[in-house]
């Protein structure tokens, strides 16, 4: 289902190249509730609301209430700590690309897995945690999905490919936007989008063409500026300050910026100790109460400016990043 | 309203409850700014669901986990049967200078939140900030009678004499709220 709900290139800008009240967990929504899934639905006996709940979670199923179990089923899915899309995403992109960050012992992870009350305060719902035994696993899965964001995901140059191929498709699809009409979306895949790009990176009157060009011949923009803790103590916004200060001296079809804060929390959870206490994980494990949370805030900049930018920066860095007076941000 | 500023008041409310003895999970923070949001109309944005003891917002519960990484907070666990604090770190307090009529401007509602929930454990935040959605979204005119049962709908583990009390108490706080605004 997950395969055929996601836009062609997964999650790359979905957010601006979907229409005004459109994400893919509605196009999920829409899919699951279709003619056809309403056939298979039927044949194995459950409802079409039954699969669309568990698949995009109570965020953004609102017709009806989660009891508890469907709280817990939900989770083992989409989850912040144990969601099965996690495991299964890290593991696989983990082996495509080549990379290690992404492993851990995910059988002895599922093993372990136990539903626990969270007993903060006298409260009894039931979340989804792990026995002591699978602490360990359970580190690993977390520290894996820090190493693949911050190493793989988020990396500037990964990330500035998806911008290209944003500003690409936002000037090749019709009106800017992906078709949310369920055959015209189920019919665009990567392959039809790689065809059009490469076909614009070759042909200057076609739309598209300069972001295709990028892509296809290498010629991204290059990374101006990054969060760092010194700036962001001055300001927590610096990196917008940057780049709209960029914007104003170099024009904005020169300077692209990239934002990014890792999502809930996920590194506490209920665990139950070999004399069946249930513990948050926060105690038992010095290894997650240090987990960094992943963040990104990039500005990019035309790689034929980029040396004149670096001097403007460093020039101009304390005074572009003093917080504007309050009343400016009313 | 915009991001900083909507910190700055989450801010607040953490050091408000830390400051009166509030253990501040962040069970403690979703419910409280529920409040704070829906009783006094602070345009914080945040979108709230009915979910695990209660309402919940996970607009919320990721700009939680942004302010940790911009440093503004950080988790303390603490000893069981209690989950994490959530306390506000050093670099906090530069961004509450700057925005200090943002501050001023909520003060007197963040100190109503505060003296009202402080001390509240999960289960009881759970009952009445379910019982201020039942008001709010599910039947702002029905009797106190009806929006208890609708309560020990939602919430099968809540009891008819908890759900009726937290309603009872619910309709006493926004009174109280309206007269603040």
């Amino acid at each position: 289902m997950l395969g055929i709900c996601l836009l062609p290139f997964s999650h790359t800008a979905e957010k601006e190249l979907l229409p005004e009240g459109w994400n893919h967990e509605r196009l999920t929504l829409e899919i699951i509730r279709s003619a056809e899934m309403e056939s298979i639905w039927k044949e194995v006996k459950i409802t079409s609301d039954d699969v669309a709940k568990l698949a995009v979670g109570p965020k953004y199923f609102r017709e009806s209430y989660f009891s508890n179990w469907e709280a817990i089923l939900s989770e083992i899915i989409t989850g912040n700590s144990f969601g099965v899309d996690r495991m299964d995403y890290l593991l696989r992109d983990s082996h495509h690309a080549g990379v290690a960050y992404g492993k851990f012992d995910h059988y002895r992870l599922i093993d372990t897995l136990r539903i626990l009350p969270k007993e903060e305060d006298g409260s009894i719902e039931p979340v989804l945690g792990i026995e002591e035994g699978g602490l360990h696993t359970a580190e690993s899965l977390l520290l894996a999905r820090y190493f693949m964001y911050t190493q793989l995901y988020f990396h500037s140059i990964r990330r500035i490919y998806d911008i290209h191929l944003q500003d690409f498709l936002k000037e090749w699809l019709p009106d800017g936007y992906f078709h949310t009409a369920l055959l015209d979306h189920l019919q665009l895949n990567d392959n039809t989008i790689l065809t059009e790009l490469f076909k614009a990176a070759d042909d200057v009157t076609l739309n598209g063409h300069d972001p295709a060009s990028r892509i296809v011949n290498r010629e991204h923009f290059k990374l101006l500026y990054q969060r760092n803790p010194k700036d962001f103590i001055e300001n927590p916004d610096s990196a917008k300050a940057v780049f709209k200060a960029a914007c104003d001296k170099f024009g904005l079809n020169n300077v692209r910026k990239d934002n990014y804060k890792q999502r809930g929390n996920g590194h506490e959870f209920p665990v139950i100790t070999e004399d069946k206490q249930i513990l948050s994980s926060l105690e038992l494990s010095d290894t997650l109460k240090n987990v960094p949370i992943v963040a990104v805030d990039y500005v990019f900049i035309n790689p034929e400016l980029y040396q004149d930018a670096k001097k403007w920066k460093k020039e101009n860095i304390q005074t572009i990043i003093l917080l504007k007076k309050e009343e400016n941000h009313e | 309203m915009n991001r900083l500023q909507g910190d700055v008041v989450i801010l607040s409310l953490i050091d408000n409850l830390k400051e009166k003895g509030s253990w501040c999970g962040e069970t403690h923070i979703q419910k409280a700014t529920y409040f704070l949001q829906e009783l006094f109309d602070i345009p914080l944005g945040f979108e709230f669901i009915l979910y695990k003891h209660g309402p919940f917002s996970f607009d919320l519960s990721d700009e939680l986990t942004a302010m940790r990484a911009d440093m503004l907070i950080k988790l303390q666990p603490q000893p069981r049967p209690y989950g994490p604090s959530l306390v506000t770190r050093d670099g906090s307090k530069s961004i509450k200078n700057h925005f200090s009529s943002t501050l001023k401007k909520y003060d007197s509602n963040i100190k109503f939140v505060t003296n009202k929930f402080r001390d509240r454990g999960v289960a009881e935040l759970e009952r009445l900030a379910t019982a201020l959605y039942v008001t709010l979204e599910i039947n702002p005119n029905k009797s106190s009678e009806f929006r208890a049962q609708c309560i020990i709908e939602l919430k099968p583990h809540v009891n008819i004499e908890e759900a009726r009390a937290a309603v009872k108490e619910i309709d006493e706080i926004i009174r109280d709220s309206q007269k603040r605004k």
